[in-house]
């Protein structure tokens, strides 16, 4: 096998992280100006280049496909990633704040602790995952025009106003708060008047690849 | 930048890669999988749209060209910074001539 082609099934694989629709149109396109680009001899991609495809592919896979037009939903799906990334820094917050008291339990030999709070990490952990993936589901979702996103979100952030009550510490009521009023706004922008259309069933498919 | 290499006129990827490049005096090297996912939000933002497509030593080339809508984004864009030169060069040349 020549360099050349080597060097094209490499990009090829590396194209996969791209969305199916995506590769259908643009796959020979792309390949066309990353031969073009390629230096004489070059028989795999260089590492900066790998990065660069892997991350564009996958960004296109979440990135919300709403027309500039639909304002509001554009910020309610902004929105939510950021909120997506705020439940994230409580998630390391809070694992560091328990590690560091687990530790000191170790230290203290109170063995039956030490394990509880194990199990208060690990459930810790994967309800914040649960979160963060609600989040970026909610976000791709009302990003693609789904109705049934839009209310599925506006009962989630009913749930967390409940869940506002049951936090203890300082720091957690004020990521609580942050996240609610980041839902909250979210879902205020998804029920505007101007956003409704958007919601409305169509046969016209949106933008972008994601879909 | 991708709009301004579009203003001379239809430009395939690899072409608007080599003209930025040359507007930025390369100090910015567009990779193509940046490029394409700019391309494709100039694209549904109906800023740029698809000119044509050929095969050249048996590869596509998609050419994209400016919408009118992108030429006005472009130039509305162009006098913003032209203002804000002129003010600085302005400032400069009353502040004792640093600019010349």
């Amino acid at each position: 096998m020549t360099d050349q082609a080597n060097l094209e099934r490499a990009y090829r694989r590396l194209l996969v992280c791209y969305p199916r629709a995506f590769r259908q149109e643009k796959e020979e396109e792309i390949l066309t100006v990353l031969m073009a680009c390629s230096l004489e001899g070059q028989r795999r991609p260089s590492l900066a280049a790998s990065m660069d495809l892997i991350t564009s592919g996958l960004w296109m896979r979440v990135q919300p496909c709403v027309p500039r037009s639909v304002g509001a939903v554009r910020a309610a799906v902004r929105l939510m990633y950021v909120g997506a990334a705020v439940t994230t820094l409580s998630l390391i917050l809070a694992i560091f704040s328990l590690a560091y008291r687990g530790r000191s339990a170790a230290t203290l030999r109170l063995a039956g602790r030490s394990q509880s709070l194990l199990v208060a990490i690990t459930v810790g952990v994967v309800g914040g995952l649960v979160v963060i993936s609600l989040w970026l589901w909610m976000a791709r979702e009302n990003g693609r025009g789904r109705n049934w996103a839009r209310i599925l979100s506006t009962v989630l952030v009913g749930l967390a106003t409940l869940h506002l009550f049951g936090n203890k510490g300082l720091v957690e009521v004020v990521f609580a708060m942050l996240t609610w009023l980041i839902g909250l706004a979210a879902v205020w922008l998804l029920w505007r008047p101007t956003s409704s259309a958007f919601f409305k069933p169509r046969s016209v498919t949106h933008v972008g690849y994601n879909a | 930048m991708i709009l301004t290499a579009l203003a001379k006129g239809s430009t395939h990827g690899y072409g608007i890669i080599t003209d930025v490049e040359k507007i930025s005096d390369g100090r910015v090297r567009l990779r193509p999988g940046t490029l394409y996912t700019a391309l494709d939000r100039l694209c549904a933002d109906e800023l740029i749209g698809v000119d044509r497509e050929e095969i050249v030593d048996g590869r596509l080339r998609r050419y994209y060209r400016l919408t009118p809508a992108g030429a006005k984004r472009l130039s509305t864009e162009a006098a913003r910074l032209q203002a804000h030169a002129t003010t600085a060069l302005t400032r400069l040349n009353l502040a004792g001539g640093i600019a010349t």
